[in-house]
């Protein structure tokens, strides 16, 4: 039975209940006003103005696209003779990537080859973890654009993983890199590792709280700690722009000495920053007001055409991101780590 | 009394008023909001249209900065690698250099116990002569396992035969039964072993001479 309250909270409450624990994992940014409820659905409320007069008493409101997507996931399918949930597949292989970078590490790790976890941890799970924390920033943009809900969950594993990388990152640094000093002086010594650290720190916290048991002690304050994950995110900015020369190539520092002639696209600062401009854009509440009221009118087709170059930008950076990953990935498994 | 009552009908008129014109305020920010939603979107997505397209354009001089780049980084153009195309001088130098360093002090160490117990204990010199072969046979796997340019191919090729042919004389060095059969092999394996430094030089001066632009695959 639909409350007053339920209306005003508009057509997602109901399916917000369906995921309690995965809703505000990470900076939420859904605001009820992003998803008004009309009672009426645009191509529904064309079809009332149409020729055909008033429409027939088994009439059936068009269901929009994304909530047939989220049902169809929360379908069954049969696998080795047992009903899988298909939402619960999808996630497992989305979320699979999210493990790569740490999964590159294992064999150094198991044999603490000190070579490789010297010479690559950073490149490896360094990378990484900008690729997890892009990647649960991402899963907000693509709520507000697709409506759908069922890969929410992907956000808190993203998160977790991006700790996890994170936390690995400094450990091989403070351990086994070769700065001078003791661990923590090896943290410390150079702008660009201080402020990794800082941001280590501050996931740190997050990565503790991030599970339902947290979720309910915290309470209100539990969403204001992962916001966090914004500070990470700028700083992540000032980390790649001390360790690469903010953008300018100097001499044979950062990734822009590579020898492909794609110098400009082996940037990580350009990297970040092609890729954050489509993540900041969708955070923006006039954006996401802009984007629903279009999508309200049934004018999808404007808004593909805004959000596309949006989009391609943030593929062009986060495709050399993930290059750099396998590259230097694939030479830590085989403990062989990139000389480059 | 009455002027009381005027008084809060007022005010409460004037509070339905603000209230009234509180609610449309709202909506008209609402609206200039989503107005603004729609300019900034514009803007981003027409600055993402010119750098996707720079960036397109950019990718077409792939080639030409590729060779320039060979040149500047000292690049070895004849060894690909998935992400950069191409191993610089200084990479492989690295990379020789880490080969070479444990495994040459780790025989260089095998030879001077051999020496040292040449003359004096046949069990321990024999002992360090298969230390020798142990360390030559791990450093000959790992030359032929090492990405030399096909440049420095033949002399890489030396380089490892004169290893094998060192560890097969040591090896049988190592079966002497008395120190005199021992020493007997003193000059062969001296033999073999500046035939190999004379290799070593060979391969390092080979894979560190830069190559042209024009030897490029």
């Amino acid at each position: 039975m639909s409350t007053t309250r339920d209306h005003e909270r508009g057509p997602y409450a109901r399916e917000q209940d369906l995921y309690p624990a995965e809703r505000d994992i990470y900076p939420s940014d859904y605001e009820s006003d992003v998803y008004p409820d009309s009672g009426v659905y645009p191509d529904d409320a064309i079809e009332r103005w149409g020729s055909e007069g008033e429409p027939a008493a088994d009439h059936q409101p068009r269901r929009p696209w994304s909530k047939v997507v989220d049902e169809w996931m929360e379908g069954r399918f049969k696998f080795g003779g047992a009903g899988v949930k298909r939402k619960t597949a999808a996630l497992i292989v989305l979320g699979a990537w999210g493990f790569l970078p740490l999964f590159f590490m294992l064999p150094s790790l198991f044999t603490f080859n000190t070579n490789t976890i010297g010479g690559s941890v950073d490149d490896t799970l360094g990378t990484g973890a900008m690729v997890n924390l892009f990647m649960c920033l991402l899963i907000t943009p693509a709520v507000t654009l697709t409506g759908q809900r069922w890969f929410v969950p992907l956000r808190r594993w993203y998160g977790i993983m991006f700790a996890c990388c994170g936390i690995g990152d400094a450990l091989g640094a403070a351990f086994f890199d070769d700065f001078a000093g003791n661990p923590f002086a090896k943290l410390v010594e150079h702008t660009f590792t201080l402020i990794g650290f800082l941001m280590v720190l501050l996931a740190i916290p997050l990565f503790i709280t991030s599970n339902n048991w947290a979720q309910r002690k915290l309470g209100r304050y539990w969403k204001r700690l992962q916001r966090l994950t914004y500070v990470i995110w700028a700083l992540l900015f000032f980390h790649l722009a001390t360790l690469e020369g903010f953008g300018f190539q100097r001499g044979s520092n950062g990734s822009g000495f590579a020898g492909d002639g794609d110098a400009i696209f082996h940037q990580r600062l350009y990297q970040y920053c092609a890729c954050s401009l489509f993540l900041l854009t969708f955070r923006l509440p006039p954006v996401k007001r802009w984007i629903v009221a279009r999508q309200q009118e049934g004018r999808n087709r404007l808004v593909f055409m805004a959000v596309m170059p949006i989009f391609a930008l943030f593929l062009f950076g986060f495709i050399f991101i993930v290059n750099e990953l396998i590259f230097k990935g694939t030479h830590s498994f085989v403990e062989n780590p990139s000389s480059e | 009394m009455n002027e009381s009552y005027a008084e809060r009908g007022y005010a409460e008129r004037g509070y339905a008023e603000r209230g009234y014109a509180t609610g449309g305020q709202k909506r008209t920010r609402a609206e200039k909001s989503t107005r603004a939603g729609g300019a900034i979107l514009a803007a981003v997505a027409l600055l993402s249209t010119f750098l996707v397209l720079w960036g397109l354009y950019y990718a077409t001089g792939t080639g030409e900065r590729h060779k320039v780049a060979l040149a500047a980084a000292g690049c070895e153009p004849n060894l690909l690698s998935v992400n950069v195309g191409c191993t610089t001088v200084w990479m492989l130098e690295r990379q020789w250099t880490q080969l070479t360093t444990s495994d040459l002090q780790q025989l260089n160490a095998d030879v001077a116990d051999y020496t040292v117990n040449a003359r004096r204990n046949l069990v321990k010199a024999e002992s360090a002569l298969t230390a020798e072969v142990t360390t030559a046979k791990a450093f000959d796997t790992s030359l032929a396992q090492f990405p030399f340019p096909p440049a420095v191919a033949p002399a890489s090729n030396n380089l490892i035969q004169a290893i094998q042919a060192r560890i097969k004389l040591t090896s049988e060095q190592a079966r002497s039964s008395s120190l005199t059969q021992l020493r007997s092999f003193n000059a062969r394996v001296n033999a073999s072993g500046a035939a190999i430094q004379a290799d070593l030089s060979l391969v390092h001066k080979a894979l560190f001479t830069r190559p042209a632009v024009d030897q490029e695959p």
